[in-house]
């Protein structure tokens, strides 16, 4: 790690912190924004809902394609980190079987999901089976963490998640619901990525002009070629000055370096844009589940780990290791881990669905896989793994 | 032999004068039946193959013989179960055979049982699309797929709105906007995003789906808004009244049967017995004149 650079105001202020400050860091870091946002829109809809939906559905662009693409960037940021020569996830080797798993895993939540799907004769529904496949990248993390804190499972677990979503992102970005393809994006493409270089050459440390110039061109772009704007940022970022990343992705970094005092800075203002989101899209009226939300639920906390055990027990008799340190019970407390949605699912959800009953019905199986880290925690009671061995 | 005329002849009352056929002839009393005017009927939710819609079927047909209707709208759910070639017989062809055969056209809307490619199946006329308009006399028809709101087909009806210089302007879709049934109800987040536009354009009456009853609505900001979701399915005691409703009925199979005369609509609902349960009519107020809720 560089030496620190830049110091910062959280780090100067130290243990003076006000109660409220340290909530606030607490929720920043442990990312609790969006699930209090969720909450307060569930709320707010169920007592109030037409002036909820007004609200919602007027806040719903900016949040969903502009803001939200702050949240996709630092993600990509985090992994691009993670995997850099140094990081926690560095070494291809370690990819193999977390890949295989992720295959196993998006499989056996697809193949639940259309099932049941097909089952209940609604096959309108078919075009949710990216949302069944999503991983809550932060809850299948600390959940994990809490269980299993030195354990070969957390980077098996976030490779695995890091790869889920990444393929789910690939099945989302051309399915952008817009009502006019522009055409002409790819020129601007051009440019954007081009001013990227010329700064990275000369050697621009600020976040931020990427951010602003680079990945505004490229939202642009993405936009009018009828792509998820969402996705602006993900061909800017491996422009950005990197730091090799430890294993606590997704929190929020040390302010150690200038590179992580930009990051601290973006993980700030994207728990912000996460409370958005959750406050315009986790809004759902009770009665609004209907088949979709039972599929969804099924596919993640069933299809999932299943598929993921499948395919590591397949893997495991074709020849592959276990991961350092991890038995089969530990291993099905990993599998479990990666069961809640949650955050991606809903992203997906509303990547893939416009305003209607399908996404409500997708929306609260959503919400319900975050069911998937208590389930998980019971798994690990029930076969006294990690902290409950004893 | 005596005995043999008197059961033919009860026979025979029996076939004549079935409550059914008695109130198929009642029905319709509240309807002009004018000559020049157009004239229709509404069901949704029907595609089961069940017993219950072949018997609303039959009814249809029979009130057909007083109000000679020439098209029929189906608000989606055209379709339970399997959707094999079959399928579409039995639970298509087959109830609606007298009204086919009589050339009554259907115009159907898609449910959330629909399979999407049944837009492409003919005897629907929906000459393969999601979402379309038709016009009938002096009627606008705007139909919608409601199972998801796309930015594009919110566009492209509010441009169908935008071009309509039709006298009336009626709007069809599974999801109802408004709606007192219990499992479903009305579906907020569809208003708030279509609801400004009925408004702007001025349409006059939505027809929906999908919560297994009838009901209607008091008019809301001076649209008239019917669910009629009960043309296979039902939900029996499902609708929970309250300040909104203005009619419902959910203790048998329905159909509706309406009218357009000039400025008024006329419209009746018949239950699988034959029975009127309710009926009514719709003055056209134009667009400016209209009382909020």
């Amino acid at each position: 790690m560089k030496p620190h650079a830049l110091a910062h105001p959280v780090a100067v202020a130290g243990r003076h912190r006000s109660a409220a400050a340290r909530l606030f860091d607490r929720v920043v870091q442990r990312y609790l924004a969006l699930p209090i946002g969720v909450v307060i829109a569930l709320l707010w809809a169920n007592t109030a809902p037409e002036p909820y939906f007004i609200v919602a559905q007027s806040l719903a662009f900016p949040v969903n394609e502009i803001g939200m693409a702050l949240f996709v960037g630092l993600i990509m940021q985090e992994i691009v980190e993670a995997v850099m020569p140094g990081g926690a996830l560095h070494s291809w080797r370690r990819w193999t079987l977390p890949l295989l798993a992720a295959g196993g895993g998006i499989a056996g939540s697809a193949a639940v999901y259309l099932a049941y799907v097909r089952g209940h004769y609604e096959p309108i529904l078919e075009t949710g089976w990216p949302i069944a496949s999503a991983i809550d990248i932060a809850a299948a993390y600390y959940v994990l963490k809490s269980i299993l804190p030195r354990s070969g499972a957390l980077p098996f677990v976030l490779l695995l998640a890091i790869a889920t979503d990444l393929f789910g992102m690939l099945i989302i970005a051309p399915q952008y619901p817009t009502a006019v393809v522009h055409g002409g994006g790819l020129g601007v493409m051009l440019v954007a990525l081009g001013i990227a270089g010329a700064m990275r050459a000369l050697r621009v440390r600020s976040f931020w002009p990427y951010l602003a110039v680079c990945g505004t061109l490229s939202w642009v772009a993405l936009y009018r070629e009828g792509l998820h704007p969402a996705f602006a940022l993900v061909p800017i970022v491996p422009f950005l000055p990197h730091e090799p990343r430890r294993l606590d992705l997704l929190a929020d970094p040390p302010d150690d370096d200038a590179v992580h005092h930009f990051e601290h800075e973006w993980n700030t203002l994207v728990q912000g844009i996460l409370f958005l989101f959750g406050l315009v899209n986790g809004g759902v009226l009770f009665r609004g589940y209907d088949t979709g939300t039972w599929a969804l639920l099924l596919a993640a906390l069933v299809g999932r780990p299943l598929g993921i055990l499948t395919a590591v027990g397949v893997a495991v008799a074709a020849g592959w290791h276990l991961p350092r340190g991890l038995g089969w019970r530990q291993l099905l407390v990993a599998a479990m881990a990666c069961s809640s949605g949650f955050t991606f699912a809903l992203f997906f959800a509303t990547g893939i669905l416009s305003t209607g009953p399908l996404l409500a019905q997708l929306t609260i199986g959503a919400l319900g896989t975050a069911a998937g880290s208590l389930l998980t925690i019971g798994a690990a009671r029930l076969f006294r793994v990690g902290r409950f061995a004893r | 032999m005596r005995r043999v005329a008197v059961l033919l002849l009860a026979l025979l009352a029996t076939v004549r004068f079935t409550p059914a056929a008695q109130n198929a002839a009642r029905a319709v009393e509240t309807l002009p039946a004018r000559a020049d005017s157009l004239k229709f009927a509404v069901l949704g939710d029907n595609g089961t193959g069940e017993k219950p819609q072949y018997d609303l079927g039959q009814q249809m047909a029979a009130v057909r013989r007083s109000f000679p209707f020439d098209m029929v709208l189906m608000l989606g759910d055209n379709m339970y179960g399997r959707q094999d070639p079959q399928d579409f017989v039995t639970k298509f062809e087959r109830p609606y055979a007298a009204l086919l055969q009589a050339g009554v056209l259907f115009y159907a809307t898609l449910g959330n049982h629909d399979n999407q490619n049944n837009r492409f199946y003919k005897a629907f006329n929906m000459g393969g699309e999601r979402y379309f308009t038709f016009v009938k006399k002096n009627v606008r028809f705007i139909v919608l797929d409601s199972n998801q709101l796309d930015p594009k087909q919110r566009a492209w009806f509010e441009e169908a709105l935008r071009q309509s210089d039709d006298r009336w302007r009626i709007c069809f879709f599974h999801h109802p906007i408004y709606s007192d049934g219990g499992r479903h109800g009305s579906d907020v987040a569809l208003r708030v995003v279509l609801e400004p536009l009925l408004i702007k354009y001025g349409v006059d009456v939505v027809f929906s789906g999908h919560d297994h009853m009838y009901e209607r609505l008091k008019p809301q900001k001076g649209i008239t808004y019917f669910v009629s979701g009960s043309g296979g399915e039902l939900r029996r005691g499902d609708v929970h009244p309250s300040g909104l409703t203005a009619a419902y009925y959910d203790q048998d199979q329905s159909f509706m049967l309406v009218e357009v005369a000039g400025d008024e609509m006329f419209f009746e609902v018949v239950a699988r017995s034959g029975a009127k349960v309710d009926s009514g009519v719709i003055r056209r107020q134009p667009v400016g004149t209209r009382e909020s809720r």
